[in-house]
């Protein structure tokens, strides 16, 4: 249970986590899923198309063609707006896939060592040590280096070390839950081991483990966004708000629009997320 | 609550009156324009970081150690343009009939810093070290030596006729041959300045050498810093933070336009932006299929659009001031043109073309060439790597297309076209016999006027047989504060700071 209150916030300030806080948190979430999910169907957007003529315009601006461009272009001339919305759908996929990586693979590990104890315990818990006391983006930074670019590279790196604080807490509620009468009271009538793990354990491990995935996912699509400026992220042909921004960090004096509207996009994605995920973990994290 | 109050308001006066402080101090000691004597102090931002002093090893032709040998070390002679040179340590050349063989003879007056005279010891043994250590500079001594004759002359012979020797020789800087294995962090030389401190990546400190031959220069203190990030160089030269700098990219004048402190010039350029298409690759390997993607893209456009100050088309493989260059006819662009080449050329339309690139720059211009070739079906990737990993792909030929700027050290052909068209330097995967017998004729003919006949032929057969695609001439920008007075806008990059000096500003 410690593990849980003892996890650093996201958000610096203690904001009390009123209902009506999560609510607009869960909205502008909602926001994003909806543009990430539906907003590359109805916009059209090509990476690699480039219009050097109808470069660096700012918001509203009209290009040669004679349409608008809504929030701007970039250095190379591709539209704001598209990129926008493309790097909104690439960072809730990689938010996704790392967190579901990480969930799996943390569930399984934890539940296993809180309930099997003994050497099983003792050999992922140690693995859990050395990765929490390895920085986790520099093992990213590794990873992602010494592959060519490619959106599964960014997944298994993020991941790699990612699966840890989801081992942890699974470990810590199941090494709880093992000694439940109930837990005992199926071992004593001979349930399976497996069986027991997955029909008494992991259904009140769940609760917790999914509070947390919330705010992994923040910190996924943050890590992401933070390879791909440092261009060890995805290729050029997907589009990443990390690497919109590092496109525009030349261009800050004379157009902000470039580096400014991703990086806004990513703080309220990250924080909307971070505050229903300090929520959700008030409500799960409590009850038990 | 009152008490509180005070003592807080105390505090920020305090404070105030502090940084006030601080702000006068650090006017009166930067130098400002009040009052007669001006401080010869100048700090500049170099456009690529000075990792390393030693001019003769493996980093001895990067940007960041040539500026620094400049100023440190001399070298035998400079150039003034194409096929003009001027002694610097040697007084006088002379080759003889087949150039196989060239006396230097040396000044008399020249001493190093530490005092002791610059003999023909010297040179050889700095010559010799450049080729013991087969670093960048070393290819271009392939089968030459070098021997004293008296203390005053050193004959540099080749096996092959060596016309372009005097190109060659302006990156080659001369240090003591008593310290040759010594500390390259703070090494002697005979140059305008001395090491005070240096600092590898970040800065180089030099104080004026009061022994120089030619007088000590105006400066009391130069600066070599090296600011990575393009930003955080447009502050500095902003701030005053630094007064000069080069290599400016055409986007950031915008933001230097409204300073009227600072003043923007140009050079005149060596540099050729050129994209080898590796014809060792099976798609690749026609000159019909290579002149069409080159058709493909409309450099124009992204040359008007992208480069509007430094870059203009190119009509050769090698710029105008460059002994060798013979102008050509210029590609169009004309994708159905270039569309129908690749049809009736059996292109493969699903296999993608690596664009291979290391420096920030070409990031947006590989993106509008990649997106040019797209819109005829052409998958092209650009692909930005590490300098070192970039190097060593390019060497290994593992890219399909490779975009660098190239220039032509010494403006002779013979450091470009001689050294990297031909089939044994297995540079580019292309192989022609007929290229490889014009450039070993023009290697090895003391006559300039033969020369420039041949290499311009040579130019003709790479520009008509496109081995790359050469988009663009390039002209490299100067800023600099209107302070900095006296600097000769130079050719290659780099800047030679003993003639400068600081101004109060007026002009």
């Amino acid at each position: 249970m410690s593990a849980i209150t003892a996890r650093p916030r996201l958000w610096p300030v203690r904001l009390r986590s009123t209902p009506t806080v999560a609510a607009v948190a869960t909205v502008v979430l909602a926001v994003y899923l909806v543009v990430g999910l539906i907003g590359p169907l109805l916009i059209a957007y090509d990476p690699v198309a480039t219009s050097v003529a109808d470069r660096l315009l700012p918001i509203g601006a009209v290009r040669s063609d004679g349409t608008v461009a809504l929030l701007g272009t970039d250095g190379a001339g591709r539209d704001m707006l598209g990129q926008l919305v493309y790097g909104a759908r690439t960072s809730i996929i990689i938010g996704i896939s790392v967190v579901a990586a990480c969930l799996a693979v943390g569930l399984a590990f934890g539940t296993l060592a809180g309930y099997l104890a003994g050497w099983t315990d003792v050999a992922i818990s140690r693995l859990i040590d050395i990765l929490m006391a390895f920085p986790g983006i520099l093992l990213a930074i590794v990873i992602a280096g010494l592959f060519d670019r490619s959106m599964l590279v960014v997944v298994l790196a993020l991941s790699v070390a990612g699966w840890v604080g989801f081992a942890r807490l699974a470990r810590g509620l199941t090494l709880s839950l093992r000694e439940r009468p109930y837990v005992d009271a199926a071992r004593l009538i001979g349930v399976p081991t497996p069986v027991v793990i997955v029909r008494h354990v992991v259904p009140f491990v769940i609760g917790p483990v999914t509070a947390l995935a919330t705010t992994e996912f923040a910190g996924a699509v943050l890590s992401e966004a933070g390879l791909s400026f440092l261009g060890l992220g995805l290729p050029s042909a997907t589009v990443s708000w990390g690497q919109v921004i590092a496109n525009g960090k030349d261009y800050l004096d004379t157009a902000w629009w470039i580096s400014a509207l991703p990086g806004l996009a990513l703080t309220g994605l990250v924080v909307s997320t971070g505050l229903l995920g300090d929520h959700l973990t008030q409500r799960l994290g409590t009850s038990r | 609550m009152r008490p509180v109050r005070l003592r807080r308001a105390v505090a920020l006066a305090a404070a105030t009156v502090s940084i006030v402080g601080l702000v006068a101090c650090s006017t009166t000691t930067g130098g400002s324009s009040t009052g007669g004597a001006v401080a010869q102090e100048l700090a500049v931002a170099v456009w690529t970081p000075i990792e390393n002093l030693d001019p003769h090893g493996a980093s001895g032709m990067d940007n960041g150690t040539q500026v620094a040998a400049k100023a440190i070390f001399s070298p035998l002679l400079r150039t003034k343009g194409k096929g003009q040179f001027e002694g610097v340590l040697a007084e006088s050349w002379q080759a003889n009939e087949d150039a196989t063989e060239w006396t230097f003879t040396l000044r008399e007056d020249v001493t190093f810093s530490d005092g002791t005279p610059v003999t023909s010891a010297d040179v050889v043994a700095s010559f010799e070290r450049v080729l013991a250590l087969k670093g960048a500079m070393a290819g271009n001594y392939a089968g030459h030596n070098a021997k004293e004759s008296g203390a005053d002359k050193v004959v540099i012979t080749s096996k092959d006729p060596d016309p372009a020797l005097l190109g060659k020789l302006i990156t080659f800087y001369v240090t003591p041959a008593a310290h040759q294995d010594g500390d390259w962090s703070k090494p002697i030389g005979s140059g305008p300045f001395v090491v005070e401190r240096f600092t590898p990546g970040q800065s180089l400190v030099l104080a004026p050498n009061p022994g120089h031959w030619r007088g000590k220069p105006a400066l009391n203190r130069l600066e070599l810093r090296s600011v990575q990030e393009m930003a955080a160089r447009m502050t500095a030269l902003k701030t005053g933070e630094v007064d000069m700098t080069w290599v400016v990219p055409d986007d950031q004048l915008a933001g230097l336009k409204g300073n009227t402190d600072l003043v923007v010039e140009k050079d005149s350029g060596s540099g050729v932006i050129t994209m080898w298409m590796n014809g060792s690759e099976k798609g690749l390997k026609e000159a019909a299929v290579r002149r069409a993607l080159w058709q493909a893209v409309d450099f124009a456009t992204i040359i008007k659009s992208l480069f509007p100050e430094t870059g203009s088309v190119a009509n050769s493989v090698v710029t105008p001031n460059v002994l060798g260059y013979a102008p050509q006819t210029p590609v169009t662009y004309d994708p159905a043109a270039a569309k129908k080449a690749l049809d009736d050329a059996g292109w493969d339309y699903d296999q993608k073309i690596q664009m291979q690139f290391s420096q920030p720059q070409f990031q947006q211009f590989a993106d509008a060439v990649a997106s040019d070739l797209a819109k005829i079906g052409v998958k092209a990737e650009p692909t930005q790597k590490e300098a070192a990993v970039f190097l060593q792909d390019l060497l290994a030929l593992k890219w399909d297309l490779n975009i660098q700027q190239l220039g032509t050290a010494g403006f002779d052909a013979a450091t470009n076209l001689g050294r990297l068209y031909t089939c044994a330097a297995k540079r580019t995967g292309y192989c022609n016999p007929d290229l490889d017998k014009l450039l070993n004729q023009a290697g090895s003919t003391s006559d300039n006027a033969k020369r420039q006949e041949l290499y311009g032929q040579a130019n003709k057969i790479i520009w008509d047989d496109a081995v790359g695609m050469y988009p663009m001439f390039v002209r490299n920008l100067y800023v600099r504060n209107k302070s900095v007075q006296g600097l000769t806008i130079p050719p290659d990059l780099t800047p030679d700071f003993s003639t400068v000096r600081i101004g109060n500003g007026t002009s």
